[in-house]
């Protein structure tokens, strides 16, 4: 905000006309954009609150409205159970990889240890092994394990999350050296102290962080493809089966993509400004 | 660096060790007992980590020069380099690669030329209506790929979709080859451009004013500011987008190409991820599958070591 303020000299030296028609060039640029982006998802709903008769209708707003596409996506898959298991698998995967990436941070930022450069390496590095590299061996470590079709086998793979370890270290680099110096001096010990002075000064972040991680994991799909092999347990998956199945019935797969995105759109509505912070400054997953 | 903190206390111990000559075993103990709670931290990530992703790195190395067709009954035989030389002579593996890269560049305009153009354009839009347009522009990332899928091919349906109908003529967008790969470009870059944004603006607002500003006293016109002070301090920001979108592109569409288009049409949209999940899950050949893996992550180190040093040597930092 002060950098627009200080950027004046330059900016507004020949402002009114040339400065208000820049402005409107943004906002026209912004708008173009905007639109593209959310014109998709517009017609997502749209076309899922059409009656049935109307799918094919272009006009823009849908009328009159009707859920009858979203009775039936219910009707024809188990939407509930799957929303269920997808909160289920989402809320865990996120929790576990707060906890683990959490310590790790902790250990990365409040000591000096042998090995750190390279074990910080190791985890940076997991950027460089695509995904599909390792599926096959831990697709077999998986079925060793009992544990393929199991909302076990998916979350428990990812619950190392380096993109967490990364974020989180950042945040605690820049935490006082002096509170954790002082909660030492009152004899507490580490693990004491991360809990009552480090994880309260750090929620906000911490908060942010859960989020992005439970959207991506409700919106993973080729690990819970890959293990998930018969059912439809979540709703990424249940939605690729109504694709393959019923291609052209596109009123109820509307439905069903829509209630696939609502719950991380409505918490996009609340918290928008904490969601779009994390994402951008975790780079990316 | 690596020397630990506790080392300092060790020291201040020792003569005591020396005096008291036997207690030498409690002092080991004391010392490794203060070295440890950083790897004790470190552990449940550190064991994550070897079991999830070195561990099958290192099998899949080994998976390369062997022959298994996936069956926990069948037999895993050593071929030595056979399924290198296998992987080669087939024209699959450097047709997806051409295609991996068709699609790293086609990406480009979405992760790098529209965010810069939209960034610098919209620098004055701030405050609420710059809140709601980033809402906006955002929110296609959000939708999970398949969700986006869904839609994508419900407007690009070759006869009642929008799309189509905008156009004025009946192209069959996933059926077709050329159209095809198109399509999975712009899907994915339609997911993808409004992060590049926000990481552009969040890369303009941190350049310092004082720059431009000194500059416009010299007399410098604002394109000049542009593109001698703004466009090299965002350099950083711009090398990021470029490794990003190298190392992550082909990634990105693979949800999308599996849901849509399953690699086709006669393979027009199989890159280099999709042809991996084909060898492993669809021809359950591992071997192949594994060597393909390996070739193409010594080529990712590669190429990513070879992107970080170029944009080490290229940015601007703005000491």
């Amino acid at each position: 905000m002060t950098a627009a303020a200080v950027v004046s000299p330059v900016d507004d030296e020949a402002v009114g006309e040339s400065g208000r028609a820049r402005s409107i060039a943004g906002h026209v640029v912004l708008t173009l954009l905007s639109v593209a982006c959310v014109f998709p998802i517009y017609w997502l709903y749209a076309t899922s609150l059409r009656a049935p008769e109307d799918v094919y209708s272009l006009s823009v707003l849908p009328w009159p409205l009707s859920l009858e596409n979203y009775a039936d996506a219910f009707a024809k898959t188990d939407m509930v159970g799957m929303l269920v298991n997808t909160t289920v698998m989402a809320v865990l995967t996120a929790l576990g990889q707060l906890l683990v990436a959490l310590l790790a941070a902790y250990a990365f930022a409040a000591w000096r240890f042998r090995f750190q450069k390279l074990l910080y390496l190791m985890f940076v590095g997991t950027w460089l092994v695509p995904f599909q590299v390792t599926m096959l061996p831990n697709y077999v470590l998986l079925s060793r394990l009992d544990l393929l079709d199991t909302l076990a086998g998916v979350i428990i793979p990812t619950l190392c999350s380096a993109m967490g370890v990364l974020l989180l270290r950042q945040h605690l680099m820049g935490f006082p050296k002096e509170l954790l110096d002082a909660a030492r001096m009152d004899g507490r010990s580490s693990w004491g102290i991360l809990w009552t002075v480090v994880v309260p000064t750090l929620r906000p972040v911490l908060a942010a962080l859960g989020i992005l991680l439970a959207i991506t994991a409700w919106n993973e799909y080729f690990w819970p493809a890959l293990v998930l092999r018969r059912g439809n347990d979540v709703v990424q998956l249940g939605l690729r089966s109504f694709m393959g199945t019923e291609g052209n019935d596109w009123g109820p797969l509307m439905a069903t993509a829509g209630l696939t995105c609502l719950p991380v759109f409505l918490l996009y509505l609340v918290l928008q400004r904490h969601i779009v912070n994390a994402f951008v400054r975790s780079g990316l997953k | 660096m690596t020397t630990a903190g506790a080392f300092v206390e060790v020291e201040l111990v020792r003569p005591r060790v020396v005096a008291a000559g036997p207690a030498a075993r409690p002092v080991w103990w004391r010392r490794l007992l203060r070295a440890l709670p950083p790897y004790l931290y470190l552990t449940p990530a550190l064991v994550l980590l070897v079991v999830w992703t070195y561990r099958p790195l290192a099998q899949t190395f080994q998976l390369s020069f062997h022959s298994w067709n996936l069956l926990p009954t069948s037999p895993i035989t050593e071929v030595g380099f056979d399924n290198y030389t296998r992987l080669l002579d087939t024209p699959d593996l450097g047709a997806a690669l051409w295609r991996t890269l068709v699609v790293i560049l086609g990406m480009l305009p979405f992760t790098l030329v529209i965010p810069v153009l939209v960034g610098l354009l919209s620098r004055r839009v701030r405050g609420r209506a710059g809140a709601v347009y980033r809402a906006m522009v955002f929110a296609p990332m959000l939708v999970a790929p398949v969700a986006g899928a869904a839609v994508w091919q419900w407007l690009l349906d070759p006869t009642a979709g929008v799309v189509d109908k905008v156009v004025g003529s009946p192209i069959n967008w996933l059926h077709e080859a050329g159209p095809a790969q198109i399509a999975i470009i712009v899907i994915t870059g339609w997911h993808i451009v409004g992060f590049a944004v926000l990481v552009v603006s969040a890369g303009l607002t941190g350049i310092n004013p004082d720059y431009a500003a000194a500059a416009g006293v010299d007399g410098a016109s604002r394109a000049q500011v542009t593109r001698w002070i703004t466009l090299p301090l965002l350099s950083p920001t711009m090398a990021f987008l470029v490794l990003m979108t190298v190392l992550l592109s082909a990634q990105w569409t693979f949800p999308l190409i599996d849901t849509l288009t399953q690699g086709g049409p006669s393979g027009s949209t199989t890159n280099i991820y999709y042809l991996l999940w084909d060898y492993g899950f669809h021809s359950y050949d591992a071997g192949l599958g594994a060597a393909a893996g390996v070739l193409f992550f010594v080529g990712f180190v590669v190429l990513a070591s070879g992107l970080v040093l170029l944009s080490d040597r290229l940015s601007h930092h703005d000491d």
